[in-house]
């Protein structure tokens, strides 16, 4: 199937085209409809960007959890929570569904996330042929679930906006959130550089071969 | 060549179809990976314009009136959408205000307005090269759009809140909670290729 070679896909809005001539370096191709930059084969670099992000996120992981997020003070007295300790707190009250939904969106998530993306770059290093359906949909997944880590961000953002009644009463953001977030951000972006298409790509070669 | 007049590529897998018209309310999937490619719905544009209508009154009202109350001891605090984005701009992360200001109030307004646009591009057949620039963005922008996420926010903030003090909800609490279900509707039913079909068809 020679057309495989010849035609670009967009990835915005799925428009085919012809890479007409070849492009000189640092030369770009846009989409003829919607105008978004299309990469060819040659300047892939979505592993390499990807690794980075992956990289950067897993490092602030771990301020993430070892830090607290917020502080909530009664009466004076204050009490500093990490992203555990706050799941805990919920737990500890009876909220045990909230508790999961914290501890899911918060812990298994970015953590399942860092692992998953891992995983697909190195299946993809490896030009393996390995159940390509299920990764495909794996990544799907990871793509779509990734945004909702996002919740415990926004708790501490409800919280600290409504609750400041001086002495009585208090929430405070901390560094950890910042990290927490910085985390989920960058995971969203490492989903989003990681071209899914590279899972197909040893499929394509050897389709183009025969 | 090979290629028939239309071919579209499978936008998860990248294997190739040739377009043919559908049946009103059928829906084409690739064949390979089974992803959709495309639908016919006779009555999208009418519905999502309705729906975006819908939503962009909603959205009016979810950032007027208030979200959330608490009362404590006599004292009354109240929290709005913009509130809650700036929170954590008072507490000294002014980067992280932006991020939420960003997914709760801009992305979800941009999208609601592209919306609009496009649609209103497609039915009166404008010229299309501002209704392309605007769907591409919001393409590249649909995750960051984070109401749904918020909303199970502000759902555990409630249940944290409860034992603490007396909690009021707002109107902007049910507003906010339409505007979530007329935006989810307005996107399951805007079929992606159609809009870009139909896009490119006006410019030429």
């Amino acid at each position: 199937m020679a057309e495989h070679d010849a035609l670009l896909q967009c990835r915005v809005c799925g428009c085919l085209s012809h890479a007409s001539t070849q492009l000189k370096r640092f030369e770009v191709m846009h989409c003829p409809r919607c105008g978004a930059r299309v990469k060819l084969a040659q300047q892939s670099n979505s592993v390499e960007v990807t690794w980075a992000l992956l990289i950067a996120a897993a490092i602030l992981y771990i301020p993430a959890n070892m830090l607290p997020i917020m502080s909530v003070y009664m009466l004076g007295a204050g009490q500093p929570d990490t992203i555990i300790t706050g799941a805990y707190h919920l737990l500890e009250a009876g909220q045990w569904p909230l508790a999961l939904i914290v501890f899911v969106a918060s812990i298994v998530v970015p953590l399942l996330k860092l692992f998953t993306l891992s995983f697909l770059l190195i299946s993809i290093q490896r030009r393996s042929r390995w159940r390509q359906h299920d990764r495909m949909r794996l990544y799907r997944i990871t793509e779509y679930v990734g945004r909702w880590s996002m919740v415990d961000v926004f708790v501490i953002a409800i919280l600290t906006g409504l609750v400041q009644f001086g002495n009585l009463a208090r929430v405070d953001a901390n560094l950890g959130s910042l990290s927490f977030a910085a985390v989920v951000v960058l995971t969203m972006f490492a989903a989003r550089t990681l071209d899914e298409h590279l899972i197909w790509d040893i499929t394509r070669q050897e389709e183009s071969h025969t | 060549m090979l290629v028939s007049a239309e071919p579209i590529a499978c936008h998860d897998c990248g294997q190739l179809h040739r377009y043919s018209p559908l049946a009103p309310g059928k829906t084409a999937n690739c064949t390979r990976c089974g992803a959709v490619l495309y639908r016919n719905r006779p009555d999208m544009l009418d519905s999502v314009l309705a729906l975006t209508l819908a939503g962009l009154v909603l959205f009016v009202l979810t950032n007027v009136f208030p979200l959330l109350g608490l009362r404590a001891q006599g004292a009354e605090q109240e929290l709005h959408l913009l509130g809650a984005s700036l929170a954590f701009w008072d507490q000294g992360y002014p980067l992280l205000a932006g991020l939420i200001i960003l997914n709760i109030i801009i992305f979800p307004l941009f999208e609601l307005l592209t919306v609009l646009v496009v649609v209103l591009t497609i039915r009166y057949r404008w010229r299309s090269s501002t209704a392309i620039f605007l769907f591409r963005w919001m393409s590249e922008f649909k995750p960051w759009g984070m109401l749904e996420v918020f909303m199970l926010g502000v759902l555990v903030a409630v249940v944290k809140l409860g034992d603490l003090a007396t909690l009021i909800v707002g109107t902007a609490f049910w507003s906010f909670a339409g505007l979530i279900l007329t935006m989810a509707a307005a996107t399951a039913l805007l079929d992606p290729f159609s809009v870009w079909r139909a896009l490119g068809k006006n410019n030429g």
